[in-house]
């Protein structure tokens, strides 16, 4: 053993000396049942910081899957830059900090009854619920395209797991000189950057296995995208001519797929590929939708500042499934870095609920990198703070990483330090949420 | 990679271990920290840099210094713009009473006797093994994380980028090129 135990002992015994500000549970306290349904950035985030706060609170989380597979990094294990391993993460690190975790679906929730029903037969009352769905997608939207296909020929990948390994697949398979056909669907879309990061990584793959023939077209819905100066710069730089993006204005928008001829089509356009990789539009999680939690767009409307659902009391909704806020574009991005924002404001509120507190003043922060080949990436940040009661984005803070830097050397740092960045922060934020 | 693997267990183990505080302003601005720099500020990414039992002073100034843009910072400075000063100066104060946490990562002895020599100019401010420095303005670096030691002197070697401290910037960038990760492994490997 390498490490000096000693020491690490010696540092565990002075830790429960300083901290003497732990919110100490009320006697009710301890009684409280919180349930968290869906185990991702946001739920497990959520059930940790619940014990955190208060170890007598009772907290019992719902997930589908016994192994989390996380889609921040999953881009760069669809190009090889990556290992799938990485991804992963289990539930035993809740489990150990007191949440009871159940591998479980969850139904259906009763609002007024307070209790969400599990596919298992079992029912779990609540006197808090956290939801986190996460998104689910609506295959109808594009004629021709549907789970099934998703799920064998022709995987979105778009929720990481075995059709992150399936699509890296059939990248790997590509001749030189083919082309990928990347399908965006029309905003809000879980991980904004996500499909131009995708783009630029499997450039990236072909670049470097002998395949810079081959073209990448993106057809896009939308007519701009997040950190667009950035990445046209990366491309331009590193895959000069290899990728193309069509605009939603110009024909970009793919409603129509034949995946006997592997075309896409828009209105105007039909576009070819090797590989079609359609990723379809989203709503929010179906349990969410069916608590009739979400707008006329298939999206969770919540408090602002405390992320308590607008349709129903005691319910908090975090993560990719919420429209939170009324901030251009979409509100706030969806993101995993917003989603952890998010778990740890709702508990604070959750907490203050509990223990007769004001709600105390939110503080939400985003940050989103992205890595358009080794040594090259870039971020965005968000900060969001309350003002007037509402939700404002700091305007003065955040923003893109700077496009132009005084040399190339200062080019090279910057970017060298934020593509590291964003390796340090998935194995923080992954810890964050689930050790 | 089974020495990393053993390293994080270990960290995770005691932030584990560890009550976290969570209430009022200042803790819940700390705990946004988290997602970035670890639980109570003890970093299990080897790129981001613990946190956690860094001197006030040293704490305050950078945080202020890259809201200013008087030091470079490929991320924070975004961040910091929107936080008010009076918010900055708490959140130094909070993590400076944090305990250290020296996170020790082996490296092969070649490196580290590399590495303690090329540290000469070092010693005076951050003690022999980065563990003791001279003055409340300097960090400790013992049991840091390497490739994070490595970065920050790449910050400090690139001259178009804004780095505050003359002194600072001189001895790192005297170091010679195939020095700068074996000094970086030096400080990584020492306990105190």
């Amino acid at each position: 053993m390498s490490f000096n135990r000693r020491d690490f002992i010696k540092t565990l015994a002075s830790t429960s000396v300083v901290f003497p500000m732990v919110v100490r549970a009320s006697p009710s306290a301890g009684k409280a049942r919180v349930v968290v349904v869906g185990g991702g950035f946001g739920g497990a985030t959520a059930a940790k910081y619940l014990k955190i706060a208060d170890p007598g609170l009772d907290v019992t989380l719902v997930e589908r899957n016994k192994q989390f597979v996380s889609c921040p990094l999953s881009n760069e294990v669809i190009s090889g830059h990556g290992k799938y391993e990485g991804l992963l993460a289990g539930y035993e690190g809740l489990v150990k900090r007191g949440v009871r975790v159940i591998f479980d679906d969850a139904l259906a929730v009763d609002p007024a009854g307070k209790a969400v029903k599990l596919k298992g037969g079992t029912t779990l009352g609540y006197d808090f619920l956290v939801l986190s769905p996460g998104i689910d997608f609506n295959f109808a939207a594009i004629e021709g395209y549907s789970e099934a296909l998703a799920n064998t020929t022709h995987p979105h990948a778009y929720k990481a797991g075995a059709q992150t390994l399936a699509l890296k697949k059939q990248v790997e398979s590509m001749k030189d000189g083919d082309v990928f056909l990347l399908s965006v669907p029309p905003g809000p879309f879980r991980c904004p950057p996500g499909p131009y990061e995708r783009a630029s990584q499997i450039a990236s793959y072909f670049k470097h296995h002998g395949k810079s023939k081959c073209k990448i077209l993106i057809a896009d819905a939308n007519d701009s995208f997040s950190k667009k100066g950035l990445f046209e710069q990366a491309w331009k730089m590193h895959y000069p001519g290899m990728i193309e993006w069509v605009a939603g204005a110009s024909g970009g928008k793919v409603v129509k797929f034949d995946a006997k001829s592997n075309t896409a089509s828009s209105d105007f356009n039909d576009f070819k590929g090797a590989v079609v990789n359609i990723i379809p539009p989203h709503h929010a999680g179906l349990i969410a939708m069916n608590t009739g939690l979400t707008n006329d767009k298939g999206w969770c409307t919540v408090d602002m500042l405390t992320m308590e659902s607008t349709k129903q009391k005691d319910i908090f909704v975090v993560g990719d499934s919420t429209i939170h806020g009324d901030l251009p574009v979409y509100g706030a991005p969806k993101s995993a870095h917003m989603a952890n924002t998010q778990a740890k404001v709702a508990v604070a509120n959750i907490l203050a609920k509990i223990n007769g507190q004001p709600a105390p003043e939110p503080f939400f922060v985003n940050t989103c990198y992205s890595i358009a080949e080794k040594d090259w990436g870039f971020s965005v940040v968000h900060i969001y703070r309350a003002k007037d009661g509402k939700l404002v984005y700091d305007t003065k803070a955040g923003g893109i990483s700077p496009v132009n830097l005084p040399d190339e050397a200062a080019l090279k740092l910057q970017r060298k330090l934020e593509s590291e960045y964003c390796i340090g922060w998935f194995k923080n934020i992954m810890a964050d949420a689930f050790a | 990679m089974k020495r990393f693997n053993t390293i994080l267990a270990t960290v995770a183990a005691l932030g584990l271990s560890a009550a976290s505080a969570m209430a009022g302003p200042t803790e819940d601005l700390a705990r946004s920290c988290n997602a970035c720099h670890g639980l109570n500020g003890v970093s299990v990414g080897p790129s981001m840099p613990s946190i956690a039992g860094l001197p006030e002073k040293y704490l305050k100034n950078v945080l202020l210094q890259w809201k200013s843009g008087e030091r470079y910072s490929a991320t924070m400075g975004r961040h910091f713009t929107g936080y008010t000063d009076e918010e900055l100066s708490k959140l130094a104060t909070y993590f400076s009473k944090l305990p250290y946490v020296a996170v020790v990562q082996p490296a092969d002895d070649k490196v580290i006797a590399r590495g303690k020599e090329a540290t000469e100019r070092c010693e005076t401010c951050h003690g022999a093994t980065g563990g003791a420095p001279d003055d409340d303005e300097t960090p400790k670096i013992n049991g840091q994380w390497a490739q994070y030691l490595e970065m920050e002197l790449m910050k400090y070697r690139t001259d178009s980028v804004k780095m505050p401290h003359k002194k600072m910037r001189g001895n790192a960038k005297k170091l010679a090129d195939e020095d700068v990760a074996a000094v970086a492994k030096f400080y990584a490997a020492q306990p105190k």
